[in-house]
């Protein structure tokens, strides 16, 4: 057997031979390439395996970087696992794409008219005409009733439109869903888009691919308008738990609109307004982020527990456009599809252009007959208005079960089949197969008409799910090229739309308009880190001590109350083994409340969520430090020097964002908020330390001093200073009293007090905690080292102790002053009791 | 009948609540039988309250609370005038399979699109089989619907137990038609539960029933109700009213406030609040009727 030629092999790799009678978007019917591929084409086969494979790494290297930057964890990278690296995209031709963009167009105005006519002032033509029937309007609870009638009428139901678009084994295009409630999915296009030029480039620029930044410049200017001069565009998550958020924080960046959440939400005067620190601030234009049915929990008590309560009531007023309006979830999904061109023609008179996959309302005793009868395996039964979700009950299983069902709450629900479907190259395990697929594009209104971003995130379409139809959860997917057509104008502006706005945008973001909440978690990242930094100072002191075998130093009483500071105490050991089981337990136990385990999970968290509001490289330190496998490895003291070298990367991390913090954070409110949340922290723990190691004078009382300089990282400063041995005096003096040494606790002080001095505040008096910090500051400055260090006849520094529980709590009541002055907002409002059942009735 | 209305709805809170935000359904509505000569919300602290129409027609008011209040008070008042409704032969009435079928639209009737919304079951009225089973027994084939929603109401006045405390605001009614107890509401909802199943057009009507001191009493203050009951359609004698509770058809004893799909479409006093922990309530009716001459 021959063996074969590298060219004869870059070949055989790029053979694709199409299922009989199935449109292959690369190849045609005779077997050849495609015009619109053959570009595409010939560049592969110039890389071979190992280039496109080199490309794939590169994509997804691409891709996880923009994820990581906004998402948690091994989320970042969206629904679909196996999918993600897939470097070849579906390339459309210019007549391929004139249809689906007329197709999709249309039926961005036909959700608009079906809207308008569903919730607009009396009775709707649909309905009163019989084109469609009442269950499919009420026979859900996604009409949203407090959204109907108004008087005027919105202006405008919907916004933003994405379809769920498939090619028919036929070539036809078929609508597998419309994505009408919250759709917002652009940030997933735009990111995709960027990755997939940058790895792909050569044959991205040399197509002449159209590119997605006109079309956005387009809403963006529509925005503005609606915005004006001095409004407010805000874009409504779910937050870092919607599996959306990373598409919402990159599109809220590209838009230059604030991240708002429901919770950040207040309508006062029948307009909306966002809690920040300087006060409410006025929202003109909302782009929803989040399903209609949990916002508004003054009007939808029974769904909507997230806040944002009476929004309904800023968009009737017209004070607040809202994209889309609340009550669009009623066409979301499938319930457009089964009387699709009956509507068209009733209300747009025109013939529907681009037609659904089959799709049967069961709210129709013959649809439902239909499933119920020999070819209802076929069909896949789902709901009407949304995803089928994994937590749905189970369909059941017998004929007569799901007869009732049906009957019951046919009008939820529809049948839908999934035809056989065209398919595309695609890269699997290292070779190029054929796979069927589907895209999701997404359009906007820019003002006089709709505009379809010329670009589409396409996902593989699994032929195993069968009837099922299963569409994949989009996040990251292959990426859709449209060429330029000899008709298109050729000369669209390339640049990225994204270096503009990300300069914008941080500006916005960085300004007086802080939100409460983000001042909230920004605060108590502050608060985490130092609380990070103090329990690996500490058993960084002590683990070198331990490995030094200094006979004073390591003495383990002596060890054992120094990691005491923040270790719980346990009872019925010598002081070796509680000294062991103290530090097992401060690296390793999730329920040691100063333990590394909690700390450091509540800081990741903490900066996931502060994300927006740190720098870049801020947030890798704090992500390098607390998701090092090493914290999961169940290091101790039998493993000391291991353990050692871990806590020095972390101290090297945690630095490292200090310093971040410090130079990259323009001195806004955010960085006060992380500025005071590590001064209260820090002043704690050293009052917390001065009273431990120093409350009372000891045998040991010149290690311990030793051990605290050494924790405080001013062992030198000392040394400069005395040039002698640690005494009680100068050493307090040092590090309780100096203002000006960053490890003492006055310089806490004074900073806090500088700080708080900056805030806002509402009338001509300092605000009640910063009137406690003063007062402490104060306190401190009225003493001197001396009588600080000053014992009684048992040896106790009694005020020291007094002084040091004093600062502890004054510190404690700064921060629940903060909090109860400038983050209210997390208190969360809840629903009055029902007058109806006191009464009797 | 000519009567005035107060309806006081008294809020106290265990700390100051920073901000309150609230939804009123208290002002009565014009209908055939019954007209609004006057009608007012006074809130206090004092604040203002903003009305809207609902898509059911019902004016709603909205009210917000943004200074620090440890109490709310919510008065409502209005003077009604209402008269005795038309008489209706149930019998006469269309078949309920008739009926059904026009609403849903699938026969060759004109579609009715204002019934729409009171055709399906809704959140508060989810039947389920024994709710079914129950209805069917009263749908008895080619009945007119009007005749059969008498029998029904009948029977859940026979069946059920009149307990307040029993069931709580949000109580569906397949958990008190198991129980067979409950108040106004309940019975309200097991009733539009039971006709919905059907998909028969059903809607909850809320509003007061004036209480009549038994022989030799005095009325008592504050001693009224707030009521529910529900209304059925039929294509000729459009909405019809059986009050459950009480076994009757409406008349000059029911003061209509609003209707809606169920309860939570029409709650009289519903919203917010933040801050202000425990919350205790308390609410105050007096329908007093009033001779010519004081109106």
């Amino acid at each position: 057997m021959a063996i074969a030629g590298p060219i004869d092999a870059a070949e055989r790799w790029l053979t694709l031979s199409p299922a009989g009678g199935v449109h292959h978007e690369a190849v045609g019917p005779d077997g050849t390439v495609r015009p619109a591929w053959k570009g595409f084409h010939d560049w592969m086969a110039g890389e071979g395996p190992e280039g496109m494979a080199a490309t794939a790494r590169a994509l997804d290297r691409a891709r996880a970087e923009s994820g990581i930057a906004f998402s948690p964890g091994a989320a970042a990278t969206g629904a679909t696992g196996a999918t993600l690296i897939d470097p070849i995209p579906v390339i459309l031709s210019p007549e391929d794409w004139a249809q689906v963009e007329a197709g999709v167009l249309q039926r961005a105005r036909l959700v608009e008219a079906t809207l308008a006519d569903l919730y607009g002032t009396g009775p709707g033509r649909l309905l009163s005409h019989g084109t469609i029937p009442p269950g499919l309007v009420f026979g859900g609870d996604a009409f949203a009733a407090h959204a109907a009638g108004w008087e005027p009428p919105s202006p405008r139901y919907t916004y933003v439109y994405e379809a769920d678009v498939a090619r028919t084994a036929a070539g036809d295009w078929v609508v597998l869903a419309d994505r009408v409630d919250a759709p917002l999915g652009d940030g997933w296009l735009i990111a995709n888009r960027i990755a997939t030029s940058q790895s792909v480039a050569e044959p991205f620029v040399d197509l002449g691919v159209r590119r997605v930044a006109s079309h956005y410049a387009r809403f963006q200017e529509l925005l503005d308008s609606l915005t004006g001069w001095e409004g407010r565009l805000a874009l409504l998550t779910g937050g870092d738990r919607d599996p959306r958020f990373f598409s919402h924080a990159y599109l809220a960046r590209y838009l230059n609109a604030a991240l708002v959440e429901p919770g950040d939400v207040t309508v006062r005067d029948r307009a909306a307004f966002v809690k920040t620190l300087d006060g409410l601030k006025k929202i003109d234009v909302m782009l929803r982020g989040v399903p209609d049915r949990t916002v508004d929990a003054l009007h939808r008590q029974r769904t909507a527990a997230r806040g944002a309560p009476a929004l309904s009531a800023a968009t009737r007023s017209g004070a607040l456009a809202l994209g889309n309006a609340i009550g669009s979830s009623v066409l979301a999904h499938r319930a457009l599809a089964p009387f699709a061109p009956a509507i068209a023609e009733r209300l747009l008179g025109e013939d529907l252009l681009l037609g659904d996959a089959p799709c049967l309302w069961l709210g129709d005793p013959e649809a439902r007959e239909v499933v119920l009868g020999a070819e209802g395996a076929d069909w896949c039964i789902a709901p009407l208005t949304r995803r089928p979700s994994p937590d749905d009950p189970p369909m059941p299983e017998d004929r007569e079960g799901l007869r009732a069902l049906l009957e019951a709450k046919g009008e939820m629900h529809v049948a839908m089949r999934t035809p056989l479907l065209a398919e595309t190259p695609v890269l699997r395990d290292g070779r190029i197969a054929s796979a069927p697929w589907m895209m999701r594009v997404f359009a906007c209104w820019i003002g006089e008409e709709w505009s379809l971003a010329p670009a589409g995130v396409a996902a593989e379409i699994d032929p195993g799910s069968g009837a099922g139809g299963v569409i994949p959860a989009l996040g990251f997917g292959k990426d859709v090229w449209v060429l330029t057509g000899s008709n298109d104008v050729p000369s669209e502006p390339s640049r990225s739309l994204l270096a503009d706005r990300l300069a914008a945008a941080h500006l916005r973001r960085t300004g007086r308009d802080l939100l409460s909440r983000v001042a909230d978690e920004v605060f108590w990242l502050g608060r985490n880190a130092e609380r990070a930094e103090a329990t690996l100072r500490l058993l960084s002191v002590c683990l070198r001590r331990y490995l030094s075998g200094n006979r004073t130093d390591a003495d383990p009483q002596l060890l054992l109350d120094i990691v005491s500071v923040h270790a719980a105490a346990r009872s019925g050991l010598t002081p070796a083994q509680g000294f062991r089981e103290a530090v097992r337990a401060l690296v390793n136990d999730t329920s040691e409340p100063f333990g590394l385990q909690a700390t450091l999970s509540a800081l990741r968290s903490g900066a996931v969520r502060a994300r927006l509001s740190i720098s870049e490289e801020g947030w890798r330190d704090i992500d390098r430090l607390c998701s090092d496998p090493r914290w999961k490895e169940g290091l101790d003291l039998r493993r000391s020097a291991e353990l050692a070298r871990l806590i020095e990367d972390g101290l090297r991390h945690l630095a490292a964002f200090s310093g971040a913090a410090q130079e990259n954070l323009t001195r806004n409110y955010a960085w006060r908020f992380l500025e005071m949340g590590r001064r209260i922290e820090r002043g704690a723990e050293i009052a917390r330390v001065a009273e431990n190691l120093c409350g009372e004078e000891t045998a040991s009382e010149e290690s311990r001093l030793r051990a605290w300089l050494t924790f405080s990282d001013s062992a030198s400063a000392y040394r400069n200073r005395y040039m002698m041995m640690p005494r009680a005096a100068a050493v307090l003096d040092l590090l309780v009293l100096d203002e000006a040494n960053p490890r003492a606790l006055a310089f806490q002080l004074l900073r806090l007090e500088e700080v708080l001095s900056e805030l806002p505040r509402e009338g001509p008096y300092r605000r009640p905690e910063h009137r406690q910090a003063l007062a402490l500051l104060t306190e401190l400055r009225l003493l001197d080292a001396d009588a600080l260090a000053g014992t009684d006849e048992r040896a106790q520094r009694g005020l020291l102790t007094a002084l040091m529980r004093n600062c502890r709590t004054g510190l404690s009541e700064v921060s629940d002053h903060v909090s109860r002055g400038f983050f209210a907002h997390a208190e969360a409002p809840v629903a009055l009791q029902h007058a109806a059942r006191v009464e009797e009735g | 009948m000519l009567y005035e209305v107060r309806h006081v709805t008294a809020y106290r809170y265990a700390r100051p609540a920073a901000f309150s935000q609230h939804l009123l359904r208290l002002t009565p509505r014009e209908t055939d039988d019954q007209r609004v000569l006057s009608t007012r919300i006074e809130l206090t602290p004092r604040t203002e309250v903003s009305p809207e129409r609902d898509m059911f027609g019902n004016t709603a008011h909205m009210a917000t609370v943004t200074r620090p209040h440890e109490s709310l008070t919510i008065t409502a008042t209005s003077r009604v005038e209402r008269q005795a409704p038309s008489q209706f032969i149930f019998e006469a009435g269309a078949g309920w399979e008739q009926v059904r079928d026009q609403a849903l639209g699938s026969s060759n009737a004109p579609p009715v699109p204002s019934v729409a919304p009171f055709i399906f079951p809704s959140a508060m009225t989810e039947p389920n089989a024994a709710l079914r089973a129950y209805a069917a027994e009263s749908l008895l084939p080619g009945r007119p619907l009007l005749a059969a929603a008498s029998d029904l109401m009948s029977r859940i006045y026979r069946d059920f137990e009149y307990v307040p405390g029993a069931t709580a605001a949000d109580t569906l009614p397949e958990e008190s038609f198991a129980v067979r107890r409950g108040v106004c509401q309940d019975f309200a909802h097991v009733m539009l539960a039971c006709l919905r199943a059907f998909r028969l057009p059903a809607r909850y009507v809320s509003g007061y029933l004036r209480t009549i001191p038994p022989e030799g009493q005095t009325r008592l203050e504050g001693a009224d109700a707030s009521h529910a009951w529900v209304a059925v359609w039929d294509p000729v004698f459009a909405w019809v009213d059986f009050d459950p509770t009480n076994d009757i058809v409406p008349g000059l004893d029911h003061v209509t406030l609003a209707w809606g799909r169920d309860f939570a479409d029409v709650s009289p006093v519903s919203g917010l609040v933040v801050g202000g922990g425990a919350q205790t309530l308390s609410v105050g009716v007096d329908v007093r009727p009033l001779s010519a001459e004081t109106a």
